[in-house]
């Protein structure tokens, strides 16, 4: 009841939040443009509509995942406001629950607003409904969902600029893990590369969650792969949320 | 009341640890799990997104050496990937951009080159590199060397591989032996006389006896090459004249059909078999 409660508000403050529009707009500008980008190549255009407006998804959603992520909590301890809060008969967990709640409702707002102007785009242009591009953007949500958890957990104990800044490479890291699976490959047996293997288990793997590839070409997705895919989102989130609370528990105020 | 609150803070902290380490534990077994999981995949679907380098300077940010480093390690991973089928389509493409990016980067240029002759099979690409690099970096022999190489071996045309060589000594610091190569070259495209007269100059210039040596069994090979070839034509025309081989070189002279027999440049006759009509050197150019 109580994470509802600061969930509610949390989305409140998210909405009123300018730069969620205009990353809202720059995200349907980059949607929109697809269309003006696909003209410029030779053959397939749909295609060039297809990626480019599911990396516009992709894209904008980080960053509003991010930059509002980023200074949810910092805002409460700058603004001193945590201390009524605090006060309150309400769990260190249960705030920071609450917080990333409401930031992923923000977002499931944000991605269906999104989707709504991708899939109309689409068929303006094909004549048909896409139904393959919400598996590729249920996949970006629940890497969007991850990235608020990262966000937040940041924003527990850095400032806005820098839990930016960590997110980001996070983000970053997340979808360039696969590189050190070429480095494995290379590497000769010993102490460096099980450090390695170490690094690469315990590193995001957001291309788990990458499935434009597949429903912009059409290839078949494994049915195996949707569950664990979904799980290790799941999990991977738990973890870091669990890692935000463990922090923010920690944290002395006064 | 303070010992129990306390105890109660512990004990959560103790179960958000065992939560942390299930959930960490949870996560790698499916990443572990999702890894074996086959997923299809569009190999070099991307190359079509590669714009033309001039345009990617400008949005390189000042960062465009960066940018050619990043393209040019992800093209040696992309060339070294036998599944994709059509990876050579772009490869003058990838290699022209990142000249554009960095010209002066060498590297690519040269193993672009070796993509191009040794998995493309397309020699001519390769030379569409490596004069790229040469226009972008005309200081280096490099690229005019191994042009004249790929041109000379792969090609077999060895008037091209004369061209590259000898624009390869023109430049400063190339190789002393480039222009025992470009004579060679001229020797294979079948210019005897212009090969005697350049075997003979690298002969006159030589700076040391090695050299020397080595031009000497080359204009060993380019006159016994020009003299074995009169005389084939001779003794061709003695046996439709008379009907069989002459019994030895002489013959050709005692019949007027040559002035005099020639002799190798060491001044020793040819070897002649009377049995088939053959003539050969008496030594092996090369063993001299």
């Amino acid at each position: 009841m109580k994470i509802r409660a600061i969930a509610g508000i949390t989305f409140k403050e998210a909405k009123r939040d300018r730069i969620l529009y205009l990353l809202f707009f720059f995200a349907a500008v980059g949607i929109i443009a697809s269309r003006v980008l696909a003209i410029l190549t030779v053959g397939e255009q749909i295609k060039i509509i297809k990626d480019v407006g599911l990396a516009s998804i992709s894209v904008f959603g980080v960053l509003m995942a991010v930059l509002i992520g980023t200074g949810l909590v910092y805002k409460e301890i700058d603004k001193k406001t945590i201390f009524t809060l605090l006060s309150k008969p309400l769990h260190r967990a249960q705030f920071i629950l609450g917080k990333f709640l409401g930031l992923v409702l923000t977002l499931f707002v944000m991605t269906l607003c999104m989707t709504a102007i991708f899939l109309t785009l689409l068929y303006l242009h094909t004549q048909r409904f896409e139904g393959a591009m919400l598996v590729a953007i249920g996949y970006i949500f629940l890497e969007l969902v991850l990235i608020t958890a990262v966000a937040i957990l940041f924003s527990t104990f850095s400032t806005p600029i820098l839990s930016s800044l960590f997110s980001l490479a996070f983000y970053l890291i997340g979808h360039l893990s696969w590189g050190l699976e070429l480095i494995i490959q290379k590497m000769r047996p010993g102490a460096g590369r099980t450090l390695v293997r170490v690094l690469y288990t315990a590193l995001p793997d957001l291309e788990n969650f990458n499935f434009k590839t597949e429903v912009v070409h059409g290839l078949p997705i494994p049915s195996a792969i949707y569950i664990p895919s979904l799980f290790y989102g799941l999990f991977y989130t738990a973890f870091i949320l669990g890692l935000a609370i463990l922090i923010f528990r920690r944290r002395d105020f006064i | 009341m303070r010992k129990t609150s306390f105890a109660a803070k512990g004990s959560a902290t103790f179960l958000l640890v065992l939560f942390l380490l299930g959930s960490a534990a949870a996560f790698t077994a499916l990443k572990v799990h999702t890894d074996g999981i086959p997923r299809k995949m569009v190999p070099g679907s991307s190359v079509i997104y590669l714009p033309s380098g001039k345009f990617l300077k400008h949005a390189t940010f000042g960062y465009s050496a960066l940018a050619a480093s990043l393209i040019y390690l992800w093209s040696i991973q992309y060339y070294s990937t036998p599944t994709i089928d059509d990876r050579f389509d772009h490869l003058d493409h990838v290699f022209s951009i990142i000249a554009e990016l960095d010209p002066r980067y060498t590297d690519p240029y040269e193993v672009g080159a070796l993509i191009a002759v040794h998995e493309a099979r397309d020699a001519h690409a390769a030379l569409r590199i490596l004069d790229r690099g040469h226009e972008k970096n005309p200081d280096l022999w490099i690229f005019t060397f191994q042009a004249g190489h790929i041109a000379m071996m792969n090609l077999r045309d060895f008037q091209l591989a004369e061209k590259y060589f000898k624009m390869c000594m023109e430049i400063p610091g190339s190789p002393e032996f480039v222009p025992r190569l470009r004579a060679n070259a001229i020797f294979r495209r079948g210019d005897l006389q212009t090969s005697w007269e350049t075997w003979l100059d690298i002969y006159r210039t030589a700076p040391d006896d090695r050299v020397r040596r080595i031009a000497s069994n080359h204009l060993y090979n380019v006159k016994s090459t020009v003299d074995l070839g009169e005389i084939r034509k001779a003794l061709t025309a003695f046996r439709e004249r008379y009907g069989h081989w002459p019994e030895d070189l002489d013959a050709l002279v005692r019949v007027g059909i040559v002035a005099q027999v020639p002799r190798d440049l060491d001044g020793e006759d040819y070897i002649y078999d009377p049995e088939t009509g053959d003539v050969r050197t008496r030594i092996s150019p090369w063993r001299r």
